[in-house]
């Protein structure tokens, strides 16, 4: 994933003005900030600052950034000294008794995991646009939650209960063999698997 | 990817990739969205180098050298880029600031909502803003020979 050309495709699109793409880059990378900041524990006012202050710096990095496919290391690195730049910022408009306590550590295993998990959940997100749309409509109903029962699908889409099975399973190798996924690459998704240790 | 992966891991994938996205706000996302119109702009970033909160022993020698006649200094901080630094120091009414080094030209104080406010920079570089802000804002430098500096976003 790090070396993922979609990255570096994105990036070079978003330095030569197009803002399609900067769009994109802010929808796929928003979470993995957003994530960090609430690993350091930010009330929402800092992290709006911390967010502007990311963003503004890789609008000013766009075209001289060294390794543009390791952007969510980079990302990361930024957003967590901004955060402790808020942190000390906030600490200081507290009681001054709180000033000698160590700032939080947020471990950087747990930062490298949040770096993969936002990786393979954009990764997904993208991959299911990929789908045709029935396949869309269909996922996205086993996706709700609650899961919609086989008996509203089969009223809502208007296929027989007895073909969402065989369905599920089409659309899902479809995704399997999406390009988005395939670029994921197959060691990154052995790794944290969602649904094995508790998330967040 | 994914061939050792069965549907009902894909599916928990898939949900969790659709939770994680939820939880950002969307007022999240357009702020990410929106600091691309600082592209192509030639205003530099000038980051936060100093700030004399971080410097407690200072602040302590500070704070008792305070008398009552005179308003103290409560803080002081040095936003820094390649040109030019502005220096800032927060007082009981106001915040007074430096360009570094000195040039004429406006300061734009620009707060969490988009409200701009703007104060001349005199010909030695100092201008002055009041009342001291509150809530986030960050300052943007134009001198009257081109040079455009943007700090961070910040809240004193």
């Amino acid at each position: 994933m790090r070396d993922d050309p979609s990255v570096i495709a994105l990036v070079a699109r978003a330095a030569n003005s197009d803002q399609d793409a900067w769009n994109e880059i802010t929808e796929r990378y928003a979470p993995l900030i957003w994530s960090i900041c609430t690993r350091y524990r930010l009330k929402n006012q800092d992290i709006e600052d911390v967010g502007q202050n990311v963003w503004l710096q890789l609008v000013q990095q766009l075209g001289k950034l060294r390794e543009p496919a390791a952007l969510p290391g980079w990302l990361a690195t930024i957003t967590q000294r901004e955060c402790l730049r808020a942190l000390t910022a906030a600490r200081r408009a507290e009681d001054a008794g709180t000033l000698d306590d160590a700032l939080p550590v947020v471990d950087a295993e747990i930062i490298e995991q949040e770096i993969l998990a936002a990786e393979r959940n954009a990764a997904l997100r993208a991959a299911l646009l990929e789908l045709p749309l029935r396949c869309r409509q269909l996922l996205a109903m086993l996706l709700s939650d609650p899961p919609c029962s086989y008996a509203e699908i089969s009223a809502t889409l208007e296929i027989p209960i007895g073909s969402i099975g065989p369905q599920r399973a089409r659309c899902l190798e479809r995704l399997r063999r999406s390009s988005a996924l395939t670029r994921l690459g197959a060691g990154e998704m052995r790794v944290n698997l969602p649904g094995g240790e508790g998330h967040g | 990817m994914g061939d050792d992966w069965d549907d009902e891991r894909l599916l928990s994938a898939l949900r969790e990739a659709q939770r994680a996205r939820q939880l950002v706000p969307q007022w999240f996302i357009e702020g990410g969205q929106s600091a691309y119109a600082w592209h192509n702009i030639d205003a530099q970033l000038a980051q936060l180098t100093y700030d004399s909160s971080h410097d407690q022993d200072l602040e302590s020698i500070m704070r008792s050298a305070r008398t009552r006649s005179e308003p103290a200094s409560i803080r002081a901080l040095t936003f820094t880029s390649a040109r030019l630094s502005i220096e800032l120091e927060v007082t009981a009414d106001s915040l007074i600031g430096q360009i570094v080094p000195p040039r004429h030209g406006t300061l734009e104080q620009e707060s969490g909502d988009g409200e701009i406010a703007t104060v001349s920079i005199d010909e030695i570089g100092c201008f002055c803003i009041q009342p001291v802000p509150d809530g986030s804002f960050r300052l943007r430098c134009r001198s009257e020979d081109g040079i455009d500096v943007v700090t961070n976003w910040f809240t004193l």
